[in-house]
This record gives structure tokens, C-alpha cells and sequence, in this order.
């Protein structure tokens, strides 16, 4: 599989940045100084000190610890909306790749309109119509994101369909799943891989994006854009409010970015041909 | 070095970086390059006779340096040349024709509009009168409409033509021809090699040639530089190094080279045996397309013969193959298998709706090894697979199996557990026969499999081939565009041109008493070692139309021949 020491420095610290939040994500509730939501009204919007690091919020809310669990949903959102959007997208795409003609024309006709939505206006219809729990979300931006994912995969599929191993297989018969399963998914794993690390930054940005506009959480639960609403009145006073969701969130996104693009370039670079499966 | 040297290489090592080491390409190659006279450079695919000819125009792969050795163009060193000099000296004193030139020419641009760019790069006149001068150097045909044309719009053989001509415009002192004619059909290749000697002599060019074929090098080279792996083998004037090697692997290159002449061919007809595959009147369209791919094929195969499909690209032959694999749709006629019980199988339609014992026992080969087994499965787990699918082994027996097979085609078991990227071609190309023998098929279609691998890799895969089918009883379909590969393999061939059978006969007739025109003019372009006569530079403008009316017409011995002008008249 993928050997640390053989990855670029800008790759590492790509995957060290989205380990780092992650793992922090997850240990949140551990890791956090003070509750996230427990008010202080005598110490509001403080500066830094030793007992609140990055200082308060207008309610006195510790902003440090807002930080580190701020992510915890925009993080669960991503995971799970873009493994369904990269799933769902390398399917359609392999199939509508495969069986070609009508199959393939009409799937991209479909997907084709669906691009053209745009996808902020898109989620905020749904949310607005179906609510802002975790499942509607994710399942908005699975649908906004499986036609771009779908686009890359048809296209990553159809130079395979044309070598031997994959007529060799269809000249035995074999049904068109066990092919693009044994012989055209380890094929493209990496155009799938990048696809999804990729993915996984914009709908960060998305989910975040969605916070801030009031249609994500709902307050007072802590998260990186809804932080930096509540917190931008305050900026000139308390400025690390805004500060340090803004730098995590950014973090976060560069750190895809990174790995993805490294991760790219090292599956990419004829991984088979070096005698790697 | 003497008046008429233009170019000397002397002690010249190469080498590139390859992860923590370097790797040498090349290493003490040696040879002038004299007005008039052509020089080969041949051997087999990473011999390096590439990077050595394109040292000529100062140009090394990315991560390439000279080690040791200079190359020295007229009085100039070219590696020490400052960038300016160094573009006046590449396509101006050294001009390069590269092996494709559907790649080498810029697909948007008209033709007379790429000729001017180099004319005009270096500062010549590049009126419309000098390009069709040209084009008409190069024995292209109406050159003054061609300038308008796209590349697209030719063919391989006039695009390479178009090549030459961009390299010669600068009336250049060395032509470096890469592979020239590797992507062109015989008939083409012969005329684009007729048509650079021609050029050498009227433009008075040094010339480099470098090719895997020793019958290209042999027509048209006056010296000859055998390389293995970096290294000189064998250098001298070509009917010496061609006729008295000195060396045993030129001798083992020339012994693999195919030959249309002077080879045994061995008369396996078993007239008794019984067929095991007959087509009738076989007509093949492509979804949609307005013309047949296809039309009106005609085969039989007996159980244990080989059939050969000969033509050139496009001339329908691999659709044969697919229909009978069954990925191609038939649209008339009909195609039959007899299994060695004695059951009629249809073998029209789809793959997946034949029957599971008719889709086992037709098994295909392909032709470029790298793109015919999986780069991410074991060799084991891609020969295990039609067992699998077929049931022929438990899971097992599966082990053992592959193991035999693997054995059985010349490899070791210890190969199963490798991935296709750990192989050389011609390993590669063993898996894919069993990969097909695990199937146990009755017949065997193997597709232009030899035309990616050298000569000494081609020989032996011939050879395995003939072994198994013999000691298997395989029938055979080979599909090939080359009458000297075929002639060692086919106890029968099939002439195909333009989706039709122009003539088909037992291997020794048909190489004996060729009687279409266009059976003829294939065999005449075939260049072997040895061979120093080609046809003229424009042989390939004569080209053998065909009378779509006209019927097959057996002429006795199983030798059937297409009614067109000139087949059955004269002789």
C-alpha cells in the first residue's frame, strides 16, 4: 500500500494537518478546557489569558474550547456525504461508462442538469424545505456532488474498457458488476481516491459555508462557521473568536488540498507499472 | 576524420537516474556518419539505438547525461553548442523523422502551414511554389491541394511522407530517421524506404536509420551497427555483417527475422480431420456505421489447423475475430463451432448470451501484451480466473492448475505470484496464452500477438504456439498483418482487403502461385534481411481496387481466388 516515506513533504503535511483535525475531532469532549456551551456573562469577549487561552465570546463562552469541537459536525457531514457522493458517483459513472450508447447518453444528459444547479442554491432550497438534521444534509450534498464524481469516474473508465483484460472477460461471459468490479475499479482507485479526498475539502467549505449562513447547526452547539458569524461583530474586541475557526477551518481545507494532490501524483504516476498492485 | 565525415561519435556513454542509481544506456559507441551513405542502427527494444541517434541532434531524455565520449557535428562538439547554435544545428544541419507521424505532425494545422513554420524558423523562403516543390520531392500526389489539408486527412504512409519532406525542407546535411516505418503496412514501408534512399542520393544526406528490422536496415543502409543493451555488437558494411556475422547474437537476430523465402513450409493438411469451425457468407457492420466492416467472409477450420487472416489495418481482419469471439454483432450469414462430440454450436451473437461450453472454447489472445492482463491482479489470479468462471478446477485444485499451465507455456510456478509489471512483453504474452489455455478451448484466435514483441521474442512465441497446438489439438485462428510471420505458422491463409477475401489458399500455394494482384504486391513489398531491391518510391499509389460484385472463384487445391481485373488473366 501507500508508503509514508515516499510521499512529498507537501503530501505529509497535507495528511498530518486532516489527521491532526481529525483525531482532535474525535477527542474533542476530552481534550476541550471548559464546556463549549456553558455561558460566563461576567467574562465576556475577554482577551487570552491563562484560563481561557483564546480568550471568550459575547456570552463568555470559552472560545478554545469551541475550536476544538467546532469541527466535530462539519467533519461528520464530510465523511459521510462524500463517501456516499464518491460511492454513489463511481457507480453511475462505471456503469454509464460500460454499457455506453443510450445508457451512457441519457445518464449524462441527467447529470449534466444536475451540475447545472448551482450548489449553494441548491442545499439551501433542501434545507429549507426538509430542515437541517445531519441526514438531510448529507443526503443534499450527496446529490449535489455525485454527478461531478460520476463525470470523472466515466471518464476514467472508458481507456480501461478498451484493453484486453477487460475483453478477455467479456468474451467469457462475464457479467458486466464482476468486471467493473475485478477488473475496472482497481484501475481507477486512484482517480477515486484523489476524487474523494478533493470532494471532501469543498463540501468542508460547504458544510462551513452553510453554518454561517444560519442553516446548518443550530446554536449554541459549536461550529467553525457558525463561530464565525456569531463572533465577526466582535472582531476589532475579542479578535481570536473569529481568528482561530477561520485558521482551523483553512487548515483543514489546505490540508485536503495537499493530500489530495500528493496522493494524486503518487497513485497516479503509473503506480502498476512499478510493480505495485 | 576525412572530407566527407559530417558527423563522428566517439566513446560515447549515456546514462539516467533511475531512483538512487544510475542506469547506463549506452556505452562506448563509436561511428562516423559520411556524405551520401546510410547507416543503421539496429537492435532489439531497449538496446538504446534511440538515445544514441538522438545524441546526434543534442537531445537527451530528461535526467540523461553524457558520461564520457563526444558528438561531434562538421567541427562542432554538439553537447557544448550554446542554445542558439543549437536550434540552427536541429532541423537545420540534422533533421529527425520520428516513428509516428500522426504524432509528430500538429493535428490542427494545415499541412502547407507546418512545412512553412520550419521553413521559416530558419529563414528560408517559404513560398506556396518552394512547399509544393516539396511535397512533390517526397512523391505525394497533387501536392498543391495537400498544402490545404489537415493531417487527419492522409494517410499513415503520406503523413510520413509529409515528415520527410519538413525534415529535408531545410535541406539538412544529416537525416535521423526513428523507426520510420514501424506504424505503416508493408506496402508503405517499402515505398517510404524506395523514397529515402531516392532523397539520399539526389540531396547528397548522411543518413541514420534506426529500426528493430533487419530487412528494413538491410534495404537501405550501406553500414550496419548492431547494439544490445547499450552496447556495440557488431559493426561493418552490411552484406559482411548480414551475410558473415561475426557475432552470435547478430546471427540469432537475423535466424529469428520472419522470411517469406527459403523457410520450410511444413504440409500438416489432415484432410480427414474434421472442421471444427465454418463461416458462410459472414457480413459484420459496427452499430450504426453507413458501410460493412465486413462483408461476405468465408472460413473453415479443421480440428488441429491453423487458418491465418492476412491484411493490412482496416482491412476487417481483427472484426473477424471479435465476431467469432462473440464481441462483435454478425448481421447476416452464418458461423458454426462443432465441439469434439459432435454438437452444433451457433457462434453468432452476443458473449454473455452463448452457452457457457461455447464462450469456453473460444479463447482469444491479444496483441499488446501490456494492455492484456490486469496491471493490479497476479498472474495466478489472472489465469485462475476462466477456471474459475468455467469451473474447471475447485478452489483447491486451482493452485496446481495454474501452476501446470504456467509450466506448460514455458514460464515457472514461481511466476503466479508476480503482477504483469515485473514481466518482460514476451512473458507477458505466455500468461496471455494461459490464461487462454485455462479454458480448455477448442479454438484458439490469437490477434496480431506477436507485433509488439522483437524478433528473437516473436520466435519463440511462434514456437510455443505450434508446440501447444499440436500437442493440444487446438484449431487456430491467427490474425496478422505480416505474410512473413504467418508463413512459419498457417497451414492455410486468407487474404483480406477492404472486408473482403480477395484470396485464400494452403500456405505453400498461396506463397508459390499468388494470383490477386494485391496478394502480389504484399508479397513483393516484404523486405527481409538480405534484401537489398525495393519497389519504386511510389508503389504505394498503385493501389489494387476491388470489384465489390466479384465472386470467389476456386481454381482447384483449395486455392480460391476474388474475380478482379488481373487475378485470374494474366500470371
Amino acid at each position: 500500500m501507500i508508503r509514508l516515506r515516499d510521499l512529498t513533504v507537501g503530501t505529509r503535511v497535507g495528511l498530518t494537518l486532516v489527521g491532526l483535525t481529525v483525531v482532535i475531532a474525535v477527542l474533542a469532549p476530552w481534550l476541550a478546557p471548559y464546556d463549549p456551551i456553558a455561558t460566563d456573562a461576567d467574562n465576556a469577549l475577554a482577551g487570552s489569558s491563562w484560563s481561557h487561552w483564546l480568550g471568550t465570546d459575547q456570552y463568555g463562552r470559552d472560545v478554545l474550547s469551541r475550536t476544538i469541537e467546532g469541527g466535530r459536525f462539519a467533519l461528520l457531514v464530510s465523511l459521510v456525504a462524500t463517501t456516499a457522493a464518491v460511492v454513489v458517483g463511481t457507480l453511475i459513472g462505471a456503469i454509464a461508462a460500460y454499457y455506453g450508447r443510450w445508457v451512457d447518453a441519457a445518464t449524462t444528459r441527467v447529470l449534466d442538469a444536475v451540475l447545472a444547479v448551482p450548489a449553494v442554491l441548491a442545499l439551501l432550497l433542501i434545507v429549507s424545505v426538509f430542515g437541517n438534521s445531519l441526514w438531510v444534509l448529507v443526503l443534499a450534498i450527496s446529490v449535489v456532488y455525485v454527478p461531478a464524481v460520476a463525470r470523472v469516474v466515466r471518464g476514467a473508465t472508458r481507456p480501461v474498457l478498451s484493453t484486453g483484460y477487460v475483453t478477455a472477460a467479456r468474451a467469457r461471459g462475464e457479467r458486466s458488476l464482476p468486471i467493473i468490479r475485478r477488473e475496472v475499479l482497481p484501475n481507477i482507485l486512484d482517480t477515486i481516491l484523489v476524487e474523494f479526498a478533493m470532494r471532501a475539502s469543498w463540501v468542508v467549505l460547504l458544510v462551513s459555508t452553510l453554518s454561517f449562513l444560519g442553516f446548518g447547526v443550530n446554536p449554541p452547539t459549536p461550529d467553525w462557521g457558525l463561530m464565525i458569524q456569531e463572533n465577526r461583530t466582535a472582531l476589532t474586541v475579542a479578535p481570536a473568536g473569529t481568528l482561530a475557526p477561520i485558521v482551523t477551518l483553512s487548515l483543514l481545507v489546505v490540508g485536503l488540498n495537499l493530500a489530495a494532490d500528493g496522493l494524486g501524483k503518487y497513485l497516479g504516476v503509473d503506480r502498476a507499472r512499478r510493480g505495485v498492485i | 576524420m576525412t572530407t566527407s565525415t559530417v558527423a563522428a561519435v566517439r566513446g560515447l556513454r549515456v546514462s539516467y537516474d533511475a531512483g538512487d542509481q544510475r542506469v547506463t544506456v549506452a556505452e562506448d559507441i563509436d561511428f562516423e556518419l559520411t556524405r551520401g551513405r546510410t547507416l543503421g542502427l539496429v537492435g532489439e527494444s531497449g538496446s538504446g539505438k534511440s538515445t544514441v541517434a538522438r545524441t546526434l541532434l543534442g537531445h537527451l531524455r530528461d535526467g540523461s547525461r553524457i558520461d564520457a565520449g563526444t558528438v561531434t557535428v562538421f567541427e562542432d562538439d554538439v553537447f557544448a553548442l550554446a542554445p542558439a547554435p543549437l536550434r540552427q544545428l536541429r532541423g537545420g544541419t540534422v533533421a529527425l523523422v520520428a516513428q509516428n507521424a500522426g504524432h509528430a505532425l500538429t493535428p490542427s494545422m494545415r499541412i502547407g502551414a507546418q512545412l512553412r513554420e520550419t521553413l521559416d524558423a530558419h529563414g528560408l523562403p517559404s513560398g506556396d511554389d518552394r512547399l509544393i516543390e516539396l511535397l512533390d520531392l517526397v512523391r505525394l500526389p497533387s501536392p498543391d491541394a495537400l498544402i490545404d489539408r489537415y493531417p487527419h486527412e492522409l494517410s499513415g504512409g503520406q503523413q510520413q511522407r509529409v515528415a520527410i519532406a519538413m525534415a529535408v525542407s531545410t535541406d539538412p546535411k544529416i537525416l535521423v530517421l526513428d523507426e520510420p516505418t514501424t506504424a505503416l503496412d508493408v506496402i508503405t514501408q517499402a515505398a517510404v524506404l524506395a523514397l529515402v534512399n531516392e532523397l539520399r542520393e539526389r540531396l547528397g544526406m548522411a543518413v541514420l536509420i534506426v529500426s528493430h528490422d533487419l530487412g528494413v536496415v538491410s534495404a537501405v543502409a550501406d553500414d550496419v551497427l548492431v547494439m544490445r543493451l547499450g552496447r556495440e555488437v557488431e559493426h561493418g558494411p552490411t552484406q559482411e555483417v548480414l551475410n558473415r556475422p561475426r557475432e552470435e547474437y547478430t546471427r540469432q537476430l537475423i535466424a529469428a527475422a520472419p522470411r517469406v523465402h527459403g523457410v520450410d513450409i511444413i504440409g500438416r493438411e489432415d484432410p480427414d480431420a474434421d472442421v471444427v469451425v465454418r463461416c458462410r457468407d459472414v457480413d459484420i457492420r459496427y452499430p450504426r456505421a453507413p458501410r460493412l466492416a465486413v462483408s461476405g467472409f468465408d472460413v473453415e477450420i479443421l480440428r488441429g489447423e491453423t487458418v491465418a487472416v492476412v491484411g493490412e489495418s482496416g482491412s476487417g481482419k481483427s472484426t473477424v475475430a471479435s465476431a467469432l469471439a462473440g464481441l462483435a454483432d454478425v448481421e447476416r450469414g452464418e458461423a458454426a463451432l462443432w465441439s469434439s462430440d459432435g454438437t452444433r454450436h451457433d457462434l453468432l451473437g452476443a458473449a454473455a448470451r452463448r452457452p457457457v461450453d461455447v464462450r469456453r472454447s473460444v479463447q482469444l489472445i491479444f496483441q499488446n501484451a501490456d494492455l492484456a492482463l490486469n496491471p493490479r491482479r497476479t498472474v495466478g489470479d489472472a489465469i485462475a480466473r476462466p477456471l474459475k468462471v468455467f469451473g474447471r478446477a475447485s478452489r483447491a485444485e486451482t493452485p496446481a492448475v495454474v501452476d501446470r499451465l504456467l509450466t506448460e507455456v514455458g514460464l515457472g510456478p514461481e511466476f503466479a505470484r508476480r503482477v504483469p509489471a515485473q514481466l518482460s512483453g514476451g512473458q507477458r504474452q505466455r500468461v496471455g496464452i494461459a490464461r487462454a489455455l485455462a479454458a480448455e478451448p477448442t479454438l484458439l484466435i490469437a490477434d496480431e500477438i506477436t507485433t509488439a514483441l522483437d524478433v528473437s521474442v516473436q520466435a519463440e512465441v511462434l514456437a510455443l504456439l505450434d508446440h501447444l497446438r499440436e500437442s493440444r489439438g487446438l484449431s487456430c485462428l491467427f490474425i496478422s498483418h505480416d505474410l512473413a510471420v504467418v508463413r512459419s505458422v498457417a497451414d492455410r491463409i486468407v487474404v483480406m482487403k477492404d472486408g473482403r477475401i480477395v484470396e485464400s489458399a494452403p500456405t505453400a500455394v498461396l506463397f508459390e502461385e499468388p494470383r490477386h494482384p494485391y496478394t502480389r504486391s504484399l508479397l513483393e513489398a516484404v523486405i527481409e534481411p538480405g534484401h537489398t531491391e525495393l519497389p519504386g518510391s511510389d508503389a504505394d499509389h498503385r493501389t489494387t481496387t476491388l470489384d465489390p460484385d466479384a465472386p470467389l472463384i476456386d481454381i482447384g487445391n483449395g486455392h480460391r481466388v476474388r474475380d478482379d481485373e488481373g487475378a485470374l488473366t494474366t500470371r
